[in-house]
């Protein structure tokens, strides 16, 4: 991949490293995340998406390796021109919902009364105008997870950090978040976002890198990583013996509803099994190359990845052995 | 600093809005003026007339005494000679007059008199009563012998004087020490410190339990949050002293002389305006006051940040208030002895001086080096104990599940 897009960097990890005791969280990490992008960071739980996030913001330092952040070590200075939201977010309970949004576009950097403006712009856009003298524990968890969005947007960052933003929104707010999400790359704004729901990786990303056991397995861009992957794989639909299928060139054979997939040996030419076929006489009905979803792709690399992993980080619930 | 200014405004208003702050800041002063209150309402109203009594003297030599000191004590007397006792009855039946006494021989012998009424005259009157034919028959009694004695003084329990010499056996004669008051400015201290330091435990905990941490800490450095929080919670504290401050001192200025008149056998204005502290012992207050609560606040900051439960975090304060409660059981042996040398040693140690430097101070006279000394280490204290608690507090924010153990602390402290 190209080092720096004519934009230049956002992101900048190389050789980082994270242990909380015995368990490497994070492993000799490389990464680069271009300006403009949208970036997701993909992996199964536990595989060190969210220690990986932390420590772009500052919140963990890194055994080993260096981290830059919009061209400077990460940290409460450089997170003023950041928007993250955590995997663990929660709210003051007892505090109204625009007190909340002021404050915390207060910490971020923001006037009181700069502040309270966007508060009530972003109140308005999200339908939550309503509900801004009401404490926030009244919200819906719904509700309550577009508050804290706001919160996360409202100093109008450079770069948004998003650890599981889907996680727990329904399926019409996870369409207007990607809709903001979206304005927000049009506007110029870096977007990275780590998940272990493929749909909206897909739908959003423009690159991905794949992490899975600590370590980085795959990072690519989505389009030409599909184009590369869709050679390995074959749909094919005929009618007569199925004889012609076998030959060096496959290496495994599924059914697939009506179709039967069939995945190439490295290198192979499909042309070889077309000709084998069609000189074996039988009716062919499709022969295309499948562009894998990138669920499949994410499985080849990665294995299953709604599989719990252990999970070790600090707030992983799991707890134990963790180091500052 | 905007950051931290929004931290201290957050905890600061969130406090003072909630129902909670205003009840228990205008309810406390408002239960004792009620107490005070109800008293005199209930006295002005229908039981002026019990205040009202006759006297029969049959001694001839008590009643030119017990007289005044009834009057003083707020009775109306008059003294009527024997043989009216029907009319007197009939008086007080219609409810122009409490009842009548009847002093006789026994009067003098051993303080006995009877009284007669259509109801008792109460247990308060009745002790004044008493007190007021005891100390007169006492009077009598140690005339015959042509003794002089001031009784007022004897009953209220006699005075001390202190000289206090040093090596070259001068001294200053100091001010009488006031028990009472030292003793209850100990404990007030003691209290208002563990009160308020332990919000900042809830105050820090509040913040793991509802899982917004994390998203304050990418914004504000954990320094900032810590002493945001203790600020903010402080400056909560000093709101409700300060109202409490001048509600104390209105009670003072205007609601005790209208008492004293109501029921001027309850109170002794001369008693309170000596068990009152002076201007030095208020500044020494606040100045102590200030420092243990920092001390406090920050080491119940760390406990709050290193648990992740309320439960957790009720067992982990445990060590914490130890150290708070332990000069309270020292509090008696040192206003007793307030310049042995133990207690002097006590009173230097920071977690300790809060409340033993003001029974120190209060109980007796303490050199004014002591004071600063004590001070001086208080504050230094604060300065390191918020080092440690800082480092504790920067970790144990972020952590959730199982609390660490002390050799785990230590490696917090070492690296944070």
């Amino acid at each position: 991949m190209s080092s720096s897009g004519l934009n230049g960097t956002a992101i900048k990890l190389d050789g980082v490293t994270k242990r909380f005791g015995t368990h490497t969280a994070v492993s000799s990490l490389d990464l680069e995340i271009p300006k403009g992008t949208i970036y997701g960071l993909l992996g199964p739980n536990g595989s060190g998406k969210t220690t990986t996030l932390r420590i772009m913001m500052g919140i963990l330092l890194p055994d080993a390796g260096k981290v830059e952040v919009l061209g400077g070590p990460p940290g409460v200075r450089r997170n003023a021109r950041v928007g993250y939201l955590p995997e663990e977010r929660g709210v003051y309970r007892k505090m109204k919902v625009r007190d909340l949004l002021v404050f915390l576009g207060e910490i971020r950097g923001l006037g009181r009364s700069e502040a309270l403006r966007r508060t009530m712009e972003w109140l308005d856009r999200l339908d939550l105008t309503e509900w801004a003298d009401k404490r926030t524990q009244a919200l819906s968890k719904g509700m309550q997870q577009k508050v804290q969005f706001i919160g996360t947007v409202l100093h109008d960052p450079e770069l948004l950090i998003l650890d599981e933003p889907f996680t727990g929104l329904d399926p019409i707010n996870q369409e207007v978040l990607e809709g903001i999400v979206r304005e927000f790359q049009a506007r110029g704004t870096t977007i990275l976002f780590s998940t272990h729901l493929m749909d909206h990786a897909e739908r959003l990303c423009e690159r991905v890198c794949l992490i899975s056991k600590a370590r980085k397995v795959l990072d690519a861009d989505l389009k030409e990583l599909k184009k590369r992957e869709r050679k390995g794989l074959v749909a094919v639909e005929f009618e007569g013996d199925d004889g012609w299928l076998r030959g060096p060139e496959v290496t495994g054979v599924q059914r697939v509803e009506e179709a039967i997939h069939l995945s190439l040996r490295e290198g192979a030419d499909h042309q070889a099994i077309l000709r084998r076929g069609v000189a074996a006489g039988v009716r062919i009905d499709r022969f295309d190359l499948v562009e894998p979803r990138l669920h499949e792709i994410f499985v080849r690399y990665a294995g299953e990845p709604e599989v719990e992993g252990p999970v070790e980080t600090p707030w992983g619930g799991g707890g134990g052995e963790v180091a500052p | 600093m905007r950051t931290l200014r929004a931290v201290i405004r957050r905890e600061y208003l969130q406090r003072v809005k909630s129902k909670w702050f205003v009840f228990s800041t205008l309810g406390a002063p408002l239960f004792f003026i009620g107490a005070a209150v109800v008293p005199i309402l209930y006295e002005t109203g229908q039981e002026e007339t019990r205040r009202s009594i006759a006297l029969i003297d049959e001694t001839g030599l008590l009643a030119s005494r017990v007289e005044p000191r009834l009057k003083e004590a707020g009775f109306t007397v008059k003294v009527v000679p024997p043989g009216w006792e029907d009319s007197l009855k009939v008086q007080a039946l219609e409810g122009d007059l409490g009842g009548y006494m009847v002093l006789d021989e026994d009067a003098l012998a051993r303080g006995h008199m009877t009284y007669f009424g259509p109801q008792g005259p109460g247990a308060i009157r009745g002790m004044t009563m008493r007190g007021a034919v005891v100390q007169s028959a006492l009077e009598v009694r140690l005339a015959e012998v042509g003794a002089e004695v001031d009784l007022e003084a004897l009953f209220r329990g006699g005075t001390m004087d202190l000289r206090i010499f040093d090596e070259e056996m001068v001294g200053a004669t100091e001010d009488e020490p006031e028990f009472i008051g030292a003793f209850a400015g100990a404990l007030l201290l003691y209290m208002v410190v563990l009160m308020y330091a332990a919000a900042v435990m809830r105050a820090a905990l509040e913040e793991k339990t509802g899982r917004i941490v994390e998203i304050l800490i990418s914004s504000v450095r954990p320094w900032e949050l810590m002493l945001g929080k203790i600020i903010g919670v402080g400056s909560v504290g000093l709101t409700q002293l300060a109202v409490w401050v001048l509600c104390g001192s209105l009670a003072l200025t205007l609601g005790l002389p209208a008492m004293a008149a109501a029921q001027p056998e309850l109170v002794d204005p001369e008693a309170i305006a000596q068990a009152l502290p002076g201007v030095g012992l208020l500044a020494l207050f606040l100045a102590l006051f200030l420092g243990g609560y920092f001390l406090y606040a920050a080491l119940y900051a760390a406990v709050g940040s290193m648990c992740s439960t309320e439960e957790e975090a009720q067992q982990a304060q445990f060590p914490v208030i130890f150290l708070l409660i332990g000069p309270i059981l020292f509090l008696l042996p040192i206003m007793e002895n307030p310049n042995a040398p133990w207690a002097v040693v006590a009173s230097m140690v920071p977690f300790f001086s809060p409340v033993l430097l003001y029974a120190r101070a209060g109980a007796g006279a303490i050199p004014l080096w002591q004071i600063g000394a004590s001070l001086t280490f208080l504050y230094l204290g604060v300065l390191g104990v918020a080092w440690v608690a800082g480092r504790i507090y920067r970790v144990g924010i972020l952590m959730q599940g199982k609390r660490p153990t002390l050799p785990e602390l230590w490696r917090w402290v070492k690296e944070a």
